[in-house]
């Protein structure tokens, strides 16, 4: 166990001299690697009931393994501690107790062991942490720093405690420092002390545990935490408290000149102009982040359908010009408007009807020349004839076909007319020119000679004697004695007897040849 | 100053007067080609053999008394054969009676043909349907009852309607008229053959010849 453990202290010692960019290329380190983490693990080991693993297996397993072993190892290990922590953070008094178990549990392993280790302890604190940002083969030293620090705490009070340095002496020191600057007794450290600790560095870790249970800035206690395991990483920022927190010291600084006067409350809230420093500092942050990031959509100026998010015009109320004029919207008073025009409107008889526009006025159709489907009768010549004498000569141009019909039904039309002024009145009008000579019979000289009606009753026809020669003495029928009608009547036979017997004498003779005729 | 003017005119006359302007008769036919005798030969097709037997004197009686030109039908050879007179007024004359002859052949008849002799401005113009479109078979016969119409009547209806006459023969389409009147006929006819319908063709028809009548 000894060899082992000093094989693995010597291994740790030369991975701590070894040079940093060593250990990003694959070397010959890993085997000391692996040596000083077995040495580290069976260092842990007791403290680890739970662990699976009497020793760490390095013998042909790879990097991720073996990670993996102390990574089982680890964890529980770190949930414990950290509720010994927090069981420390609550009861001080505790750690004293605990300072002297380990103590003793040291003597029991390797009092020399426990000795470098406390004075190395710092060392080993840096360096492991330093190691802690190489990649490759270093996942096991973080774990190693990790344990090593909670180891660190529970014994640290011991390591750190010596002849020349108390932890008391330092809070005593660090409080009447504050007090010298502030002016006022402070019992309760406020951030500011608690960042003044943190620059003076290294084992502000028990301080700040020891005062966590007054510790306002519970978050400022992690951070000193965090920032004790980043001593590898130490930057300007953890010396001097970082820009911000620079600014935030200043602010604190002037709020607690400002405040002094104030100071009645005796608690870590801020003052009403802290508060309102705080609000406009957290507004500031937000304008600036809000003009750093890209703007909305709706600023960006001409947007693309692309560029936005889908639908998201729906959304903004868009503003843009309408050409046209809105409907209009119908209401009662509308329609009874109307109405009422209409009513005026129809009363005045006011019709806005639309007229016909009056169609141009058309020329004449000209004469259709009805197209002749028979051979045609005339030869070519004599078609051309025909055209050059009716060009030549009008007047002795032969009739067209159309011209007679022409002719014809002017014929037709003035005849009708005639007949029709002679049914529409007996009265005298103008006989029609009609350019034909024609013979009329039974027309009087009289209708020849002179313009005279054109229809003549009878009785214009014959002159009065022709109608009646009146000879004798005329009596009327009422008038007749019986004789005269015996007379008359008598006459009336005579006349009727003569007539039929010529008859009769016709109607046998004719009678007589056909039967003359017959008998042949 | 007027002086001057009278002195110009006198010198003028008293120059010596410039012979007369030669006055030359026409010549006529006989002499035009001096003094030789002009001839003009017309075969005959066989399908107008026995028209032409029929129609002789109606064919020799105009040419030989109104254009005084000689005419003979060589029946061996099968052609009429025209001759210029003495007393030929014209050259035009013979060539006139030729077309006339010509055109009887073609199958146009005596008085549509006579009108080539009593007027200049009449052509005589030919061509077939395949110039017009490529048809065979059916499609031609088709194309033949097309143009002439039901009883001839689509072909008479373009006679009458543009002053010319027709001449369908087979595949062969013969038109005699004025030359613009030929225009007007020949584009009926070919869009006849082209496949349009009669009724199309009268609405044209009606149309261009109204114009062509003004």
């Amino acid at each position: 166990m000894a060899i082992v453990k000093d094989s693995g202290f010597e291994a740790l010692e030369k991975l701590k001299s070894t040079e940093p960019p060593v250990f990003l290329a694959p070397s010959s380190k890993s085997e000391e690697a692996r040596a000083a983490s077995q040495h580290l693990f069976e260092k842990l080991k007791p403290y680890n009931p739970k662990s699976p693993f009497d020793e760490l297996l390095v013998d042909g397993f790879d990097a991720e393994q073996i990670w993996q072993q102390i990574d089982m190892q680890s964890q529980p290990l770190l949930s414990s501690l950290r509720q010994e922590v927090n069981r420390f953070a609550k009861n001080p008094e505790e750690i004293r107790k605990l300072g002297n178990l380990t103590l003793k549990v040291s003597q029991k392993d390797d009092v020399d062991e426990m000795d470098m280790d406390g004075s190395e302890s710092g060392d080993d604190e840096l360096e492991a942490n330093e190691s802690e940002g190489e990649e490759e083969e270093d996942e096991e030293d973080e774990d190693e720093d990790g344990d090593e620090d909670e180891e660190e705490k529970n014994g640290d009070n011991e390591g750190i405690e010596d002849e020349f340095f108390k932890i008391k002496e330092l809070e005593e020191f660090l409080e009447d420092g504050e007090a010298e600057e502030y002016g006022i007794d402070y019992k309760n450290k406020k951030g500011v002390a608690k960042k003044k600790k943190q620059n003076l560095r290294d084992d502000d870790d028990e301080e700040d545990d020891e005062e966590d249970e007054d510790d306002e800035f519970g978050a400022f206690a992690g951070g000193d935490d965090e920032e004790a395991d980043k001593l590898g990483k130490a930057k300007y920022t953890d010396f001097f408290g970082g820009k911000k927190k620079e600014t935030k010291v200043k602010w604190k600084d002037l709020s607690e000149d400002e405040a002094e006067f104030e100071n009645d409350q005796g608690d870590v809230k801020l003052s009403t102009h802290e508060k309102e420093r705080v609000k406009l500092q957290s507004k500031i942050e937000q304008m600036e982040k809000a003009n750093l990031d890209p703007k909305h959509w709706t600023m960006q100026g001409e947007i693309t359908a692309a560029k936005r998010p889908k639908n998201s015009a729906l959304e903004v109320d868009l503003d843009f010009e309408h050409n046209a004029r809105p409907a209009p919207v119908i209401t009662e008073e509308v329609t009874a408007s109307l109405e009422d025009l209409i009513k005026s409107r129809i009363i005045e008889a006011r019709f806005d009807d639309v007229q016909r526009a009056p169609s141009m006025p058309t020329k004449a159709k000209r004469e259709a020349k009805e197209m002749d489907e028979s051979k045609s009768k005339k030869g070519l010549a004599e078609v051309y004839e025909d055209e050059y004498v009716r060009t030549a000569n009008p007047a002795f141009a032969p009739t067209t076909f159309s011209d007679e019909l022409k002719k014809e039904a002017s014929m037709l039309f003035k005849n009708l007319c005639l007949k029709l002024d002679a049914l529409s009145h007996f009265h005298f009008t103008p006989k029609p020119v009609i350019e034909e000579m024609s013979i009329q019979t039974n027309v009087p000289a009289i209708a020849m000679e002179e313009v005279a009606p054109v229809a003549v009753s009878d009785a214009t026809m014959l002159a009065p004697e022709e109608i009646f020669s009146g000879k004798g003495d005329i009596k009327d029928e009422s008038e007749l004695t019986q004789e005269e009608r015996k007379r008359r009547r008598a006459k009336k036979k005579r006349k009727f007897k003569a007539e039929s017997a010529k008859e009769p004498v016709k109607k046998a003779r004719d009678a007589t040849t056909v039967a003359g005729s017959e008998g042949l | 100053m007027a002086e001057s003017t009278q002195m110009e005119v006198e010198t003028a006359t008293q120059t010596a007067p410039l012979p007369a302007k030669p006055t030359f008769k026409p010549l006529k036919a006989h002499e035009m080609s001096d003094g030789k005798v002009q001839f003009r030969k017309i075969s005959v097709p066989p399908n107008r053999y026995s028209p032409l037997k029929k129609a002789w004197l109606d064919i020799y009686t105009p040419i030989y008394d109104q254009m005084k030109v000689d005419i003979r039908m060589n029946l061996k050879g099968r052609k009429v054969e025209l001759k210029t007179r003495a007393d030929t007024p014209d050259i035009s004359n013979l060539q006139k009676s030729a077309d006339f002859v010509h055109a009887f052949m073609l199958g146009f008849d005596i008085p549509d043909a006579i009108s080539l002799l009593r007027m200049d401005e009449l052509y005589v113009e030919s061509f077939e349907i395949k110039d017009v479109k490529t048809l065979k078979g059916e499609h031609l016969s088709r194309a033949i009852g097309r143009l002439s119409g039901k009883g001839g009547k689509t072909r008479f209806a373009i006679e009458n309607s543009t002053k010319t006459r027709i001449v369908i023969a087979d595949s062969r389409i013969h038109i005699l008229g004025a030359f613009t009147n030929i225009k007007v006929a020949r584009s009926s006819l070919c869009s006849l053959i082209m496949g349009s319908p009669a009724g199309k063709v009268y609405s044209k028809l009606r149309n261009v010849s109204a114009r062509l009548n003004e």
